[in-house]
């Protein structure tokens, strides 16, 4: 199983895997890494060392904050000559939900990546233009026969 | 239509459905079987637009689901199922649907019910209900998340002194 590392700013990190247990609960091989002021890279990169240690897998995929931040520029450090890890920036909930849901059906680390990127962005929706494009169901017409819609 | 997983949860189609379970069970489609659902275009429409996009989601009656389920052309659909009250597995048994396992998930408080876990309270209705499934042999199972602990669901209704 891909291991999964979040790393940010202050206590967001610490926040997304508390939120993320009301849909998934408690989650294996899933670790959060905090930056606090006060902190540099070299403490940045002890952290990632030691929570690495303690996955099952040498497979692990970062979910940071900011590109270029410095839990990015540790992380960047950290994987550069390591083949079974990679980062994505832009880290948010929908992210990691659905990272976490593609982990579940046994995604690939590069599967992990694609649907990162793809979540990350794709959670950010105006409810207008959704509504406005949406078909409104027609439920006197949808009940009747017995075929599924 | 085989039911890979049917689901007692009040909030029908929401994240812990559309991103955990249906993942975890393996369906392609999800049903949530609901009269007052199906029948309201926009509570409808507005549950279509949460569904998952890799998944078919459909929100339909339940005498409509009976329909679809013995309808041969969906003889390998695997499904998951959601309704939103024990009484609404006993029609769809009624209908026709076959039934053997029910997953307790998620029935959200109102007034006059009782609190059985954090995310479960059930009326005198739902109780009734369970116990009818219970006679039928029907295993019904307290269970929120694939990986948060399962349980008897009859047996904590017995221990909260309900049967």
């Amino acid at each position: 199983m891909v291991a999964i590392v979040i790393a940010t700013h202050g206590n967001l990190s610490e926040a997304l895997i508390g939120t993320a247990k009301m849909i998934f609960g408690n989650m294996e091989n899933v670790a959060q890494v905090t930056f606090k002021p006060g902190e540099g890279i070299e403490n940045l990169l002890d952290k990632y060392q030691t929570v690495s240690e303690g996955f099952e897998d040498d497979q692990i995929l970062f979910l940071v904050d900011l590109f270029g931040g410095s839990p990015y520029n540790a992380a960047s450090r950290f994987v550069a000559r390591k083949e079974t890890m990679d980062i994505v920036t832009g880290v948010n909930l929908p992210m990691l939900v659905e990272v976490l849901g593609k982990r579940l059906a046994g995604g690939s680390l590069e599967e992990l990546v694609a649907t990162a990127k793809l979540a990350g962005a794709d959670g950010i929706k105006s409810f207008k233009e959704i509504f406005t494009h949406q078909k409104l169901a027609n439920s006197a017409e949808e009940d009747e026969g017995d075929e599924l819609g | 239509m085989k039911i890979k997983w049917l689901r007692i949860d009040s909030r029908l189609i929401h994240g812990q459905v559309a991103n955990n379970w249906v993942n975890h069970v393996g369906a392609g489609t999800i049903i949530a079987a609901n009269d007052s659902a199906a029948k309201d275009d926009l509570r409808k429409t507005l549950l279509l637009q949460v569904a998952p996009g890799r998944t078919k989601s459909y929100v339909m009656t339940i005498d409509k689901t009976a329909r679809c389920y013995k309808n041969p052309s969906y003889d390998n659909l695997e499904v998951l199922l959601v309704v939103e009250t024990p009484k609404d597995v006993l029609r769809l048994m009624d209908a026709g649907v076959e039934v053997t396992q029910v997953n307790v998930g998620g029935i959200t408080f109102k007034e006059g019910m009782t609190l059985i876990s954090e995310a479960v309270s059930v009326s005198p209705e739902d109780v009734e209900a369970f116990k009818e499934l219970d006679k039928r042999g029907v295993k019904l199972i307290l269970q929120q998340l694939p990986n948060t602990t399962a349980s008897d669901f009859m047996n904590r209704l017995k221990s909260k002194n309900l049967l």
